[in-house]
């Protein structure tokens, strides 16, 4: 909500800064998110006093002025018809310089020097009326400086208006707040009208509202004989500063009176409704309606329209229609004035998707009290503007209810807010927002709810008033009495911990995405249709084509990273990123996992003086996973793999027991090109769930060994069939004594080599050379016996 | 031979050796098997006893002196060739050394384990819910009914009918209170999503949400908590205000704000020239929201806070745009 000072001062003079009257708002729940001073774009414009107008002799359109600029009198040539002799407008000197940017120079036109410039208001930035020169208020004084005339000066608060106070979507609004800050109280304008006695507002239309719980109230008045014209410069720059747009001399006034007052207005063309009757009811048919943007609107069924008697003339408190719509040559208005069930507004304006002024205001609910009297100040402003006569009376359908009461504790507000008040103190803060206590029962008092505070509906809502009125910054902060409960700690954060900590020291970046993908990406990674990746939870409102799915993998995201790294310089990479993924299924809420992905490109670091880095490679990434699930006591096994998206050669995918429960590898170059990527990736995807629940983090002693180990190497030529991980574990099978068994040397000519060092031990003795070469004939024996093994001599 | 021409002429030679292997050489020639002295011994023989006694006595001790002076000249051998090889083994301590390559936790884990070890210090435990939620938990047990104008405040994914990515961490509140009684002392990490996507927003992000439910829980208890909260994370000089604000599911409602930790209160553009930041939104737990999880509003009291977990990282470094935190940029996360 947008509010121009100097129109809150209308209501309540301000005796404070608006810096401080901002800081007193936004702690009672109104935050000022802005205060706008006034920029204006020009300068060296001054006011100046038109004393005569000649005709130009040389030619026909224009006018020669002699203007009083305070010190002395200057002529300008002007063009404009309304300029006349006593009027005060704006002038530009010479060398002033104007909103868009001209300046003004001394200027021979036909003949006839011109020392300025009169401007319109578009010319100063003011606002779009260029249809002639901007007339100044009569108090303007001649060589002022235009920026200083008071009526233009002003400061506007931008007020960010909660959701449920409605009631301080106006001028009022607001300065019912401020009057409650200052102990003040306010009133509503007071203004009169003459009617025309003769004939009443009954002669000319009929009203029937035929659901009122859908329309508790309506009030119609009428004005006829206007002329549609300008507004004042005064109403435009209001409606203007408050954010919207002046439009003609009755719009304009349903307009400052919702500013005003928070009453949506709505001006009917009298003569374009075809009944001469009004009815308001609830649709019963689809039809189609056009609005008097021009735009076609579906309405349907539980829809609330005023009608004509023919067909609807507007969406109740929606927008109004273009059939009764109040043009240039509008004499008559029928001005309907109403509170509508809020439920009704917002269920139609959102389906519509319509946020107007109206129902912005319509949807929280407005007074329901002042109904009648923002009508009629409306009349009497239309009056003012636009000429015309009053017509007597009224139509009117009302259906009045009780105010709201609610009973509450004294107790109960000082347990809840954890400060100690009298019920005196309590009631007087109450009676500053108009919320009066109407009874005293049981320890507790009643208290009746203004027809505007639609948002308290019980005790809470009162005690809410209370602490607001109280000021929070008054609430003292305690420590709570409650009782101690054990932390829970769960086995997930504990999981999710050990895992950051063992990457980050193995050199990994922790990186984190958005959970959305695009099915583009499980194309990408040729993901094949049955695949259950591909069942992705789709968006149904996504931000774009790049985000229209939750993702159902990580990989994909880090192909990204790796890209975007890439393109600016970063060329050697260990990225991770552990977080949900989602699938989707038939019944209840799509599944969620944890998954955790890892990455590598490039090498260690660029280069050493010492060496050149080498490559990262498959088993640089498979290290860091082996080491990883050996924190959880995971014996997984690294089989060949089978993901279409990595290397065939070059991948494998992790098991534990029979479960697949991850893959890794060096990622296929057709997919690298799909995400930009021009040098080799290895990825690998890991279901954390299967490790948090397959894993421990259990620490077990071993005694020390106190006796020495033994070492001997093997060489064997081992067929490329056979995998040295089953090599490995047969020559740990042979004896209880090898506790270790590790690959030291591997190359491949004709046949490949692999070398193993093996480490002895025995906890109750030293070995002695006769017993490890017991053990190390039988390792010979045993793989020698197999197809494909020889051991290298 | 005259014995004190001997010990002239091994100190003339001595005096002449300039490294190890010609000591050596020296040492066999004069003290070895076949040496000098050997001979100077084997002379002997030929004298008669008084002489050969006499004699030698002073052979043998000029043969001790001469051992002496070769092990010196050894030792002084011994040394330089020290000096020399550590010398020949110079580097130039200034040359570049192998930092070890370590990785870094993304800023925004940093932020969260800070707000979570705040919190669990303070007797919050963790607990979490889905991040595709019902419409009802998302919106409903908020007592944010259908067409209630606070879904405005929110813009939503939907994902089908009734079924929402989660806008805010509150559904944790409900699904946590159907599931245990009172007390409830909970905090609430994840991922959010909305709507969104410009310069201050992204169309996911991070909150922390927090309950405290129990008998006798006051608005100023949840003053006091979120005081300590904010001295523990920006400091315990930052000033801070609790102001009046809206939540469907808190009431009284209150936002925080802290002094805003760039300008000092002074006025600048983070804070909009207020000195103020907002940091929280907070509340007493709604009677209605207590109806609907089944506990009674008379009987119980309690508390709820949420928190975006990018703004307050964004304030603690400083960082000026949010969509930062999802490049991923290496120049980014190796700030941190």
């Amino acid at each position: 909500m947008r509010v121009p000072l100097e129109w809150l001062q209308e209501f309540i003079p301000l005796d404070m800064e608006p810096q401080e009257l901002a800081k007193r708002l936004t702690m009672r729940g109104l935050e000022v998110e802005n205060i706008e001073e006034a920029e204006f774009s020009f300068k060296n414009v001054v006011v100046g006093n038109v004393l005569t107008v000649e005709p130009h002799p040389q030619a026909e359109r224009l006018k020669v002025c002699k203007v009083d600029i305070g010190e002395r009198a200057i002529p300008v040539v002007c063009g404009a018809e309304n300029v006349q002799a006593g009027k005060k407008v704006p002038v530009a000197l010479i060398g002033a310089c104007l909103a868009g940017g001209a300046i003004i120079e001394k200027k021979e036109i036909k003949g006839i020097t011109s020392y300025g410039m009169l401007c319109s208001e578009k010319e100063l930035g003011l606002s779009d009326d260029q249809s002639g020169i901007f007339i100044l208020n009569g108090d303007a004084r001649p060589g002022d400086k235009l920026e200083t005339v008071e009526s233009l000066r002003d400061t506007v608060f931008e007020i960010n208006v909660p959701p449920n106070r409605g009631d301080c979507l106006s001028i009022y609004g607001i300065a019912r707040e401020v009057a409650a800050i200052m102990d003040k109280k306010i009133e509503l304008p007071s203004f009169e009208y003459v009617t025309d006695g003769d004939e009443g507002v009954e002669h000319f239309i009929s009203l029937d509202v035929k659901d009122l719980d859908a329309c508790p109230r309506y009030v119609l008045l009428m004005i006829k004989g206007i002329k549609v014209n300008k507004s004042p410069y005064w109403m435009r720059r209001r409606i203007i500063k408050c954010g919207m747009r002046p439009i003609n001399s009755i719009v304009d006034v349903t307009n400052y009176v919702m500013l005003e007052l928070g009453q949506p207005l709505h001006a009917f063309d009298y003569e374009k409704l075809k009944e001469r009757r009004i009815e308001v009811k609830v649709a019963d048919s689809n039809l189609t309606f056009r609005t008097l943007d021009g735009q076609e609107r579906g309405l349907i069924p539980g829809d609330l329209l005023i009608c004509d008697g023919h067909g609807p003339v507007a969406i109740a408190g929606i927008m109004g229609g273009e059939n009764s719509e109040i043009g240039e040559d509008t004499e008559t208005v029928a001005l309907e004035s109403a509170f509508f069930n809020p439920f009704f507004i917002r269920s139609t304006a959102r389906r519509l998707g319509i946020k107007s002024e109206a129902s912005l205001r319509f949807e929280k609910g407005i007074d329901v009290d002042t109904v009648e009297y923002a009508g009629k100040r409306a009349i009497y402003l239309m009056h003012m503007l636009s000429g015309g006569h009053v017509l007597d009376g009224k139509k009117e359908a009302f259906k009045k209810e009780e105010k709201k009461r609610i009973f509450v504790k004294y107790g109960r507000i000082n347990d809840v807010l954890g400060i100690i008040l009298s019920p005196e103190e309590i009631g007087r803060l109450l009676a500053s927002i108009d919320i009066n206590v109407v009874g005293e029962e049981d320890e507790g008092f009643i208290v009746s709810i203004p027809s505007f505070r639609h948002d308290i509906n019980e005790y809470m809502d009162v005690i809410e008033e209370v602490a607001r009125l109280h000021g929070y910054e008054h609430i003292p902060a305690t420590t709570p009495v409650t009782s101690i409960q054990p932390l829970i700690s769960s086995k997930k954060d504990r999981f999710l911990s050990e895992t950051r900590q063992y990457l980050y020291s193995a050199g990994f970046y922790q990186v984190i995405n958005f959970s959305f993908f695009s099915r583009k990406d499980l194309d990408n990674f040729v993901i094949p249709d049955d695949d259950e990746r591909r069942k992705c939870v789709m968006i149904l409102n996504p931000i774009s084509k790049e985000l229209e799915a939750t993702r159902t993998f990580i990989a994909q995201g880090l192909m990204k990273n790796i890209a975007y790294n890439l393109n600016r310089g970063s060329k050697n990479l260990k990225l991770f990123e552990i977080g949900k993924i989602f699938i989707e299924r038939e019944e209840g809420l799509p599944l969620e996992y944890h998954s955790l992905a890892l990455a590598i490109t490039g090498r260690e670091r660029d280069y050493f003086w010492k060496g050149s880095p080498p490559e990262y490679d498959f088993f640089d990434l498979k290290g860091v996973i082996e080491g990883l699930l050996r924190i959880f006591n995971l014996d997984v096994e690294f089989r060949k793999g089978t993901e279409p998206f990595l290397n065939s050669s070059v991948s494998g995918d992790i098991h534990l027991g029979e479960e697949k429960i991850g893959w890794l590898g060096e990622v296929k170059e057709g997919v690298l090109k799909a995400y930009g990527i021009e040098q080799r990736v290895y990825c690998g995807e890991l279901m954390f769930d299967k490790v948090m629940k397959m894993g421990n983090l259990e620490r077990k002693y071993n005694p020390i060994p106190r006796y020495p180990h033994v070492i001997r190497d093997f060489s064997f030529y081992i067929d490329e069939s056979i995998p040295v991980s089953k090599v490995m574990g047969m020559i740990k099978e042979v004896s209880p004594f090898i506790v270790s068994v590790g690959v030291f040397d591997m190359f491949r000519k004709e046949r490949r080599s692999i070398s193993f060092r093996v480490l002895f031990q025995s906890y109750e003795d030293t070995l002695k050379d006769e017993e490890v070469n017991k053990i190390q004939d039988e390792i010979v024996k045993r793989l020698t016996a197999i197809d494909g093994i020889v051991l290298r001599s | 031979m005259e014995l004190g021409s001997i010990r002239t002429k091994i100190e003339q030679e001595l005096s002449s050796v300039k490294d190890l292997s010609s000591l050596n050489q020296f040492r066999i020639a004069i003290l070895g098997r076949k040496g000098l002295f050997s001979e100077l011994i084997e002379r002997l023989k030929s004298l008669d006893k008084e002489e050969r006694r006499n004699y030698g006595r002073e052979i043998n001790e000029l043969k001790l002196w001469a051992e002496e002076k070769v092990e010196e000249l050894k030792t002084h051998f011994e040394m330089e060739e020290k000096r020399r090889k550590e010398l020949a083994s110079w580097i130039d301590v200034t040359m570049p050394g192998a930092i070890p390559i370590v990785g870094r936790s993304h800023p925004l884990t940093q932020t969260l384990e800070e707000i979570v070890k705040i919190f669990t210090s303070l007797g919050f435990s963790v607990a979490e819910g889905p991040d595709i939620e019902y419409d009802y938990y998302n919106f409903e047990a908020l007592n944010i009914p259908k067409d209630h104008p606070a879904r405005d405040m929110q813009d939503t994914f939907y994902v089908r009918p009734g079924v929402v990515l989660r806008t805010h961490t509150s559904p944790v509140q409900i699904r946590t209170m159907e599931s245990h009684l009172p007390p409830v002392k909970i905090i609430a990490p994840g991922a959010v999503y909305r709507c969104d996507n410009d310069i201050s927003h992204t169309p996911m992000f991070h909150q922390v949400e927090g309950l405290m439910v129990d008998k006798h829980i006051r608005f100023s208890d949840l003053k006091g908590i979120l005081t300590v909260f904010i001295h523990e994370m920006f400091g315990e000089k930052t000033p801070l205000r609790f102001r009046p604000s809206y939540f469907p599911f808190t009431e009284p409602s209150a936002e925080v704000d802290i002094g805003c930790v760039i300008c000092q209160g002074s006025g600048c553009r983070v804070c909009k020239n207020t000195g103020w930041l907002e940091i929280l939104g907070s509340g007493m737990v709604h009677p209605q929201v207590f109806r609907i999880v089944g506990y009674d509003p008379e009987e119980i009291t309690g508390f709820a806070f949420g928190m975006g977990v990018e703004r307050i990282a964004m304030l603690k470094f400083g960082i000026d745009d949010i969509r930062q935190f999802y490049y991923n940029d290496m120049r980014f996360l190796s700030q941190f």
